[in-house]
């Protein structure tokens, strides 16, 4: 065993160092979450569930329910707009219509969330791109409120989420064995019914994989909705940030942040069942 | 090898610790504030040959870190506000001040000897601001309660980071003292919708009111000053309940090696001259009265030169009053006036 793979230790070693600091660092957020809070000192006090208590107050409801929305609308939105854009990245015939399309949807990666939050800024505001358009086509006369709105929020997130899905949808569109589209279409199937009966099921697992990915990265936003929800659209790591670095309130920050952790897990494992059972689905048809 | 190894690393430690004692450090913020200081710590080296080193970080970063190195702090002297500075002192990080090496302490106005561990060299307001340009011609905030007025109604932004102005303002409106803020939540729930946004540093606030997505402030005076230097239409209204006051404070961290030098910085930094200067660097209020500011700068409003001007116009808080209520405040603002 040993002989065969003689590294297998070594090369787990950094992944064991790392999954110990972390179930560390998790169990330390776990402890503060049952400490008392003492008002105006950043000592922590005695043992108290007060803490999870106070997460039935309806307004943290309301802003994990809110996560939860934000994250599907921007998993949903990413696909339906990333889905095109990956299709035509893999099936382009021209080497530089590709190439265009890779520097145009992978670039964005490349720029800080903090640059591509505050160039929404400059594009929502009341001032911004949109409404200076607008308003020159003579299409409004006031503003429309974009900034501190939901929908500010999940435009951005999703231009932010776009990248990733791309490449997702992209491995998976590449990975479709193009005669069984042959196939299809030399029975007379039409273009359109080739897309839907065959590609589109055969790329199911890169699009749910994608959903997954995009909702669980989303769910922990922090800079966006800070920044482009201004406060009046919060997410729960705003929330945890506002506890624990406005208010010093560390353990109850630990506990929204533990209860971040345990309904993002919940629901990808809701995912992932659903995607499995789906998945099975279209393996038998 | 092993050898050379080890007397390379004592070498090191040698001349890091010989650099740590042989210079005053102080812990501030960065950027303008930490310019500020430099003023004073200039002429202090003139004065006495001792180096300054300057520690910069946020106000509760600095005030975490200096929890950690108790017994050992990083900094001999804490520059923060005031009611941060109250749990330096509560949390035993600050040494008691000995006014006695304070000479200068003598001069300044009451309210600058905030406790026996903190002292102020100069304050700032919170108030109203506006875009002129942008709100109707004649308007004016001569009174906090203009701000809960339908011509503000989703223009108004307030710093996400202390709601203690707003607080303060209409326990103030409604006749009562900060402790019974209880009182004043149905009317700041009235508040709601005009607020816009929320802004979580000064650079977000100066660019709100740059760009017009928020016409109508509760802003840094400094900030405002700031924004009209740069040519835009902003009036600071100084509203007639007063404006809220923030205030800076120095203090000794506890067993500092430095004690001495940490005094006679302090004792500099206090000295009429040398607050007239820090306040023109910054246009904020000098904490005393012989302290001359530029007349340009002492007609700004939000600038305070005299304690009648101070009685009249100032709200001011203790320390520790904010220091405990402001958590209270925090919460309730996050679950209330937010989202």
């Amino acid at each position: 065993m040993t002989r065969r793979r003689p590294f297998f230790v070594t090369f787990l070693a950094p992944a064991v160092v790392t999954a110990v600091i972390l179930a560390a660092a998790i169990l330390e957020v776990l402890q503060y979450s049952v400490r008392e809070f003492i008002p105006g000192s950043l000592d922590v006090g005695g043992f108290t569930l007060e803490n999870f208590v106070r997460i039935n107050r309806p307004i943290y409801w309301l802003v994990l329910l809110d996560t939860f929305y934000i994250s599907l609308l921007t998993a949903v939105f990413s696909l339906l707009l990333s889905y095109p854009v990956a299709y035509a990245l893999v099936r382009a015939k021209r080497d530089w219509v590709r190439s265009l399309l890779i520097s145009l949807s992978i670039t964005p990666l490349f720029t800080g969330e903090i640059v591509r939050t505050l160039s929404w800024m400059l594009t929502l505001g009341a001032d911004g791109f949109v409404n200076s358009i607008l308003r020159k086509l003579s299409i409004i006369d006031m503003p429309i409120q974009l900034m501190y709105t939901r929908f500010g929020v999940v435009v951005a997130l999703v231009q932010f989420s776009m990248p990733v899905m791309i490449i997702l949808l992209a491995t998976a569109i590449s990975h479709v064995d193009r005669d069984c589209e042959k196939a299809a279409a030399n029975l007379g199937a039409s273009p359109t019914a080739v897309f839907w009966r065959i590609t589109l099921p055969l790329t199911m697992p890169g699009i749910l994989s994608g959903v997954v990915v995009i909702f669980a990265w989303t769910m922990s936003a922090f800079s966006t909705p800070q920044l482009i929800g201004g406060g009046k659209v919060l997410m729960i790591s705003n929330l945890a940030y506002l506890q624990g670095f406005s208010v010093l309130n560390m353990p109850f920050a630990a506990t929204l942040s533990l209860i971040a952790l345990v309904a993002a897990l919940g629901s990808l494992a809701l995912m992932k069942s659903a995607t499995g059972r789906l998945e099975k689905r279209l393996a038998i048809h | 090898m092993k050898k050379l190894c080890i007397a390379l690393g004592a070498l090191a430690v040698m001349a890091t610790g010989a650099s740590a004692q042989d210079k005053l450090v102080i812990s501030t913020w960065g950027g303008n504030w930490k310019e500020g200081v430099q003023i004073v710590g200039k002429e202090f080296t003139k004065r006495t040959g001792v180096e300054v080193e300057y520690i910069t970080g946020g106000t509760l970063d600095r005030l975490a870190k200096a929890k950690v190195a108790k017994d050992n702090p990083e900094a001999d002297l804490v520059n923060t506000t005031g009611q941060v500075g109250y749990l330096y002192h509560a949390d035993g990080l600050m040494e008691k001040l000995d006014w006695s090496k304070i000479p200068n302490a003598a001069k300044l106005y009451p309210m600058a000897k905030r406790s026996d561990y903190t002292v102020s060299d100069y304050v700032y307001v919170y108030t109203p601001a506006f875009r002129t340009d942008l709100m109707p011609k004649g308007f004016k905030i001569d009174s906090w309660s203009t701000l809960w007025g339908d011509e503000v109604k989703g223009k108004l932004a307030l710093p996400d980071f202390d709601p203690s102005h707003i607080i303060i303002a209409a326990t103030k409106l409604a006749g009562v003292t900060p402790e019974q803020w209880d009182q004043v939540k149905p009317k700041l729930l009235e508040l709601k919708k005009n607020i816009k946004t929320f802004y979580q540093s000064d650079a977000t606030s100066q660019n709100l009111m740059r760009t017009g997505e928020s016409p109508v402030q509760v802003l840094l005076n400094i900030n405002g000053y700031h924004l009209q230097k740069l040519g835009m239409p902003v009036e600071i209204d100084v509203p007639k309940e007063g404006a809220v006051v923030g205030v800076d404070v120095w203090g000794i961290a506890k067993n500092t090696k430095h004690k001495d030098w940490a005094e006679q910085f302090l004792n500099i930094a206090l000295e009429p001259e040398m607050l007239a200067k820090l306040c023109n660097f910054h246009k904020c209020s000098p904490m005393s009265p012989e302290a001359k500011l530029d007349p340009e700068i002492a007609k700004l409003p939000g600038i305070f030169t005299s304690q009648e001007q101070i009685e009249k116009e100032a709200i001011v808080l203790d320390d520790k009053t904010y220091a405990t209520l402001l958590p209270q405040w925090k919460v309730w603002f996050t679950e209330n006036m937010m989202h």
